[in-house]
């Protein structure tokens, strides 16, 4: 049941505590053999974009994404709109050991699962 | 087929525009608390794809009148409609 | 008032929290190690070395304390899947290797880790 869960993830890294906890919960789960599928969408492709959050003395929320894989989510599906909104071209997002899906129809992708968990 | 309930004002948060681009044919979206706001007439349809559900209760604390577009449901029709809808997304920031 | 313990390393006082973590991440050492791996009954070999480095390595990589399945899996990428198995790790760091040998390696608690 729980294997068909999605986590999705609309805010923007360091504006408030969501993008982090939706992350802390995926690993969570992850770590107990329940990894939800991932959905960044609106702000939340911020997420996977660049980093430097040293400067505001926080830790870096992408390298802590790059941890998913090693916790077996290897695929992390964005939203293709959102990232064409906000100037940021596919190629720029990177995650090693992760498979990064465009998503061009949400609507269709978010209907195939039980639960989703919005963060 | 998805029930996507909205609680912010379309005018502070990205809430209502991005669970619209976001719903498949034949989901539904239910207005809730300061999302009412967007359920006014004069407000540009969300989407041609789902129907619009409006909590009257919210829309009548705010002095909201629902528009044509959009039908105003009490609390027993909401939950019904969660009953018959998979998934469920809050779309609540 | 104060509650917090102390390790005594070498004329240093160092403090560690009511588990045994470090308070300050900063203020480990292989010697530290060796004393708190001693609060486990853990006596460190080369093997017990190899599995700390790595520990370290994933936390400069992705800023976190993995859980028991991605240590698993992070030991298997770079040892191979000899000792990228549970009970190889936990026949080093028992009985909950992620949370001892975290502990050891000087990182935090894992987050997810029960």
């Amino acid at each position: 049941m729980s294997k068909n869960t999605l986590a999705l993830c609309r805010q923007a890294p360091y504006g408030n505590a969501l993008a982090r906890e939706g992350l802390e919960a995926i690993l969570a789960a992850a770590a107990m053999d329940q990894a939800p599928a991932v959905l960044f969408l609106g702000d939340g492709v911020f997420q996977l974009a660049g980093q430097k959050p040293e400067a505001i003395a926080e830790k870096n929320l992408r390298r802590n994404i790059q941890a998913l894989p090693m916790f077996d989510v290897e695929t992390l599906h964005v939203c293709k709109s959102s990232l064409l909104q906000r100037g940021i071209m596919p190629e720029a997002l990177q995650v090693p050991g992760a498979d990064i899906e465009l998503v061009e129809d949400c609507g269709s992708f978010i209907r195939k699962f039980d639960h989703v968990l919005s963060f | 087929m998805t029930l996507h309930i909205v609680s912010k004002s379309p005018y502070s948060s990205s809430a209502l525009t991005d669970c619209a681009s976001s719903c498949a044919e034949g989901d539904a979206i239910v207005l809730i608390e300061d999302a009412v706001y967007g359920a006014v007439e004069t407000y540009p349809e969300i989407t041609e794809r789902a129907p619009v559900y409006c909590l009257q209760s919210d829309a009548e604390a705010r002095g909201i009148v629902i528009g044509k577009n959009v039908e105003g449901i009490d609390e027993t029709r909401w939950v019904t409609l969660c009953t018959e809808h998979n998934p469920i997304v809050s779309w609540f920031k | 008032m104060n509650t917090e313990k102390n390790l005594h390393i070498a004329g240093r006082e160092i403090p560690i929290d009511k588990e045994g973590f470090l308070r300050e991440l900063s203020d480990w050492t292989p010697e530290v190690a060796s004393a708190l791996a001693q609060s486990e009954g853990i006596e460190l070999t080369d093997a017990h070395w190899e599995v700390l480095q790595l520990l370290q390595a994933f936390y400069r990589e992705f800023e976190l304390s993995p859980a028991m399945r991605p240590l698993v899996k992070y030991i298997t990428l770079h040892l191979g899947p000899d000792k990228g198995r549970s009970i190889y790790l936990m026949q080093l760091f028992p009985p909950s290797p992620a949370k001892v040998a975290s502990k050891i390696a000087g990182l935090p608690k894992p987050t997810n880790c029960l």
